[in-house]
């Protein structure tokens, strides 16, 4: 019955987009075990898997550093984010709409504009570019999707359970951690994988802030694609695309708080 | 008290006998209201309220929406604060004193029970806060999950619960604490009608055992008339009347507590004194009434308000014989709703609906929409609501 | 100060801080930087000028402008004539949970990745050419690459799951009885889409265009990789007068303008929002 509403048009473009989607994919996956050097197919191979494993330290320097810099700024960007959005959402104060969309700025505007402002930023205050600066970058594009996700989940709730729990003799200190944190844990889950996951594959502000030691997998990535393709490129996007389809697994069961913004 | 209630609901399942606790018995206080007023913007939510709440006592504060009676509450919580005026819990000034540090808890109407914590925790949550011994706190939680029965649910999360369910939960939270005065702020307002009447009796119980003092925000005239020992009636902002559930619904201070507190007949006229002293209400619609005037501020060409209760109206096929003491008027029913042990007539008099309330009875004559019947009640039942 | 109101200072401190330090501040300087004057070596010195702007003016760079505007127009309109259908199809559909997964993979999947694959499609010797050249339709290889239309085509790709999603999210919201009542009132299908589908989940549209149009206008790395020469867009001018012309100045200058572009669009959508709310009686 629910067939029937929809009609031939929306199922073409829907098989469309996913072939559009995923196409692109295959090819990779393809490619990543393909013998030769070029792209002409010319028989099955996991060289390409071997080197990446085997004889890549650059790219592994470069997957090292950018973990460092996920874990750290995702951490940094939940505690503040979540801070704020308690804050955002249980007290009034003058200029508080002008205040939240300020706060979500960083995540509207081009990233480029980011990246611009933070490099001349640094470099008015002579800051040297390398991972630190990379790390305080990532904190302050990753902190508005954390109040998104904070604040949809604390939407669910209403500011009587605060103040039960207050009337039942809780301080302050117990409202947040007996009462908020708790709460709010699925939504701080899901704030941390994508927090994680957007500063994995940030490549514009990072482009723009990273200095010669501070090279991110993107940045490297994006080198390999500049000056000289090695099918080393296809095996290792293949295992990020496994990566995220493990990482996306984890975040649809948090999916609720990430959609509904 | 809460007879009532057994007689508008026959199928109720509520077995009568004290609640099986231990001694739970705590110590209440009163609670005292001080010229309190309280503006939000220009909108005035509480003008000048004075109130005194009695040591144990079940008192509801009864109004439609926005009449400021959950403000009122917030403020005895400690959840919001006075613009002027003073709240006291015995004679201790508590206005500038935290929710958390009052002897005080609240009952929601939206429950408000922690959805991470299972019933077991949501009950102790007090307790743990006060780092009371594990043991005690076990055995404390027990005796409240009994008085609440709730026995043997202590391990559930609240999203295995029934609504019902989950304001016990609540309320036991709030008693064990120990508090002086229970806040109960419409905590049975989203429940189905057969669980709001079973859990308000039970709510009555607790009152009895515990004796602490209660008080019940409600806009439902039914649940506070039920269960209170006195009633606040309040409308913007301002308390129109305070007395028992009896007193509100037999002497209406003015035409809205009339109007609120049940259903009522308002017939607006003039009063005019005859020449061998009969006091007489001229009315447009309804034409002449006899009326018993006790107020000798009341003069003749003064215009009244007078509220008639729907069953208080006798309802006859055939003329009375006697009609000295009774008042008598003539009409034709209009419209006739049946509602199983009793119907409802509307007979127009003159250009007056009037509204009739009868309990069938056996052997009774029938009446008909279009019948000629008479009316006729006795002068005492008619309540002068306004004057001037 | 109540407690209230000091808790809440608490809670926003970190942010606060954070906010200014790290976000106004860059943004702030980016705009007193536009009105300087360039310095040879990168830098500004520090005298007011408004040379930034009025080189803007300049021919060479109104037609970048016009050039972004037109890939961005265009990027746009093709990710809207496909993510309306499909998340109307995926609110609708029984498999709802499995197709918003299907979307979201390339949703996460790295951003650079996603660019290279269509490189290894459309390369000089790449899938496509490789294919056609079996199939005997070309005889030699074509560079599908390093022209605008392989702009749009991985400008669409990469940012058609930032407009399903909201898209997406307000179609579930919507309450499909309208859609019965008005067919029930004689509306047909499409009558039924336009005038009571579209119009209830408008702010919904906006949000999936601003989050499509928004990062499309300010791209860097997707025309600066399969781009060439005559695909030069604002964010590669940023990039090239920060780097390579080390014109600060007028590089700040184009981004204030991106972001009073931003801005702009921004409040443009919020007082959307709020008649819409208003309209709902919220």
């Amino acid at each position: 019955m629910n067939h029937t509403k929809r009609g031939i048009f929306t199922t073409t473009m829907v098989i469309l987009t996913l072939l559009f989607f995923y196409l692109p994919m295959a090819v990779l996956l393809l490619y990543s075990f393909n013998s030769s050097k070029s792209m002409v197919i010319t028989g099955f191979s996991l060289k390409w898997y071997n080197e990446l494993f085997t004889n890549s330290p650059f790219l592994w320097k470069a997957v090292s550093n950018s973990l460092i810099i996920a874990v750290s700024s995702a951490f940094s960007a939940v505690l503040i984010g979540t801070l704020g959005a308690i804050g955002l959402r249980w007290y009034s104060f003058k200029l508080k709409n002008l205040f939240q969309i300020i706060s979500m700025l960083p995540l509207l505007l081009p990233e480029i504009i980011l990246g611009v402002a933070l490099l001349i930023f640094f470099s008015a205050f002579s800051f040297p570019q390398n991972l630190f600066t990379v790390y305080l970058s990532h904190i302050t594009f990753n902190i508005p999707f954390v109040l998104l996700i904070v604040m949809a989940r604390l939407e669910e709730f209403d500011s009587t359970l605060l103040e039960a729990a207050r009337d039942l003799g809780a301080r302050e200190i117990d409202v947040l951690m007996k009462i908020l944190i708790p709460l709010t844990m699925p939504a701080i889950i899901a704030a941390l994988l994508m927090s994680f996951t957007l500063s994995l594959e940030d490549f514009v502000i990072t482009f723009f802030i990273s200095g010669p030691g501070s090279t991110t997998l993107p940045i490297y990535i994006y080198s390999m694609i500049r000056f000289g393709v090695s099918p080393v490129i296809n095996a290792l996007s293949v295992l990020i695309v496994l990566a995220t389809i493990v990482l996306s697994l984890f975040l649809s069961k948090f999916s609720k708080y990430i959609i509904n913004h | 008290m809460s007879t009532y209630f057994i007689i508008t609901d026959p199928f109720s399942t509520i077995v009568k006998e004290p609640v099986n606790i231990y001694d739970i018995s705590m110590l209440g206080s009163s609670v005292g209201i001080k010229n309190i007023s309280k503006n939000f913007g220009h909108f005035k939510v509480l003008s000048d309220i004075n109130l005194e709440i009695k040591k144990g006592e079940f008192f509801s504060l009864l109004g439609p929406s926005g009449c400021g009676k959950t403000t009122l509450l917030r403020m005895i919580a400690g959840f919001d604060k006075p613009d002027t005026g003073s709240i006291f819990l015995d004679d201790r000034n508590v206005t500038d004193i935290a929710s958390n540090k009052r002897k005080v808890n609240t009952v929601f109407q939206n429950y408000a029970v922690f959805p991470h914590l299972t019933v077991f925790d949501n009950i102790a949550f007090g307790l743990k806060l006060k780092k009371i011994d594990k043991k005690i706190i076990q055995k404390e939680v027990f005796t409240f999950l009994e008085l609440v029965k709730l026995n043997g649910q202590e391990r559930k999360m609240p999203s295995q619960l029934s609504g019902g369910q989950k304001q016990r939960v609540a309320i036991a939270r709030a008693l064990i604490n120990k508090p002086q005065v229970l806040l109960l702020d419409e905590p049975l307002s989203a429940l189905d009608a057969k669980l709001r009447k079973e859990l308000l009796i039970e709510l009555d119980q607790i009152h009895n055992e515990i004796g602490i003092t209660f008080i019940y925000v409600t806009h439902d005239q039914e649940e506070a008339l039920g269960v209170s020992d006195r009633i606040a009636i309040m409308k913007d902002g301002k308390i129109n009347q305070i007395g028992t559930s009896k007193e509100i619904y037999e002497k209406p201070a003015d035409a809205f507590v009339a109007g609120f507190i049940g259903e009522t007949n308002l017939l607006k006229g003039s009063l005019s004194i005859t020449e061998n002293k009969e006091t007489k209400l001229i009315t447009e619609k309804a034409g002449s009434i006899n009326i018993l005037i006790n107020n000798p501020k009341i003069k003749s060409g003064a215009s009244l308000t007078v509220s008639l209760r729907p069953e208080k109206i006798n309802i006859l096929p055939i003329e009375p014989t006697v009609k000295i003491t009774h008042e008598c008027l003539q009409g034709q029913v209009k419209e006739i709703v049946y509602s199983g042990f009793q119907s409802r007539y509307f007979v127009k008099t003159k250009q007056n609906i009037m509204n009739i309330i009868k309990v069938h009875e056996a052997n009774e004559t029938r009446i008909r929409r279009g019948d000629k019947v008479f009316l006729e009640w006795e002068k005492s039942d008619m309540n002068i609501v306004e004057f001037s | 100060m109540t407690e209230k109101s000091r808790l809440g200072h608490f809670y926003l401190f970190p942010l606060t801080i954070w906010s200014i330090l790290f976000f106004v501040s860059p943004l702030i300087i980016i705009i007193l930087y536009s009105f300087l004057t360039k310095d040879i070596y990168g830098g500004v010195i520090y005298t007011f000028s408004l040379k930034a702007y009025q080189s803007l003016i300049q021919l060479t760079y109104l037609k970048v402008f016009w050039f972004t505007l037109k890939i961005s127009v265009i990027s746009t309109a093709i990710i809207m004539f496909f993510a309306i259908p499909v998340s109307y199809y995926i609110a609708r559909s029984p498999l709802k949970n499995v197709l918003l997964f299907l979307v979201l993979i390339p949703f996460w999947t790295n951003f650079l990745i996603r660019i290279y694959a269509w490189i290894a499609i459309m390369g000089n010797n790449g899938f496509l050419n490789q294919l056609l050249l079996s199939l005997h339709v070309l005889k030699t290889n074509i560079q599908f690459l390093y022209n605008p239309i392989a702009v749009i085509v991985v400008l669409v790709y990469t940012y058609l799951p930032f407009a399903i999603l909201p898209l997406y999210a307000a179609i579930d919201k919507f309450d499909f009885t309208l859609l019965e009542a008005s067919s029930d009132l004689g509306a047909s299908r499409l009558q039924g889409i336009l005038k009571v589908l579209l119009p209830n989940i408008r702010t919904g549209l906006m949000a999936a265009f601003l989050f499509a149009f928004i990062p499309i206008f300010g791209a860097y790395a997707v025309p600066q990789l399969v781009g060439g020469q005559e695909s030069f867009m604002l964010g590669n001018m940023i990039a090239r007068e920060l780097t390579i012309t080390r014109n600060w100045p007028l590089a700040s200058a184009i981004a204030t303008i991106i972001t009073l572009v931003t801005c702009l669009g921004i409040l443009l959508y919020i007082r959307s929002v709020r008649r819409s709310d208003e309209k709902d009686g919220k």
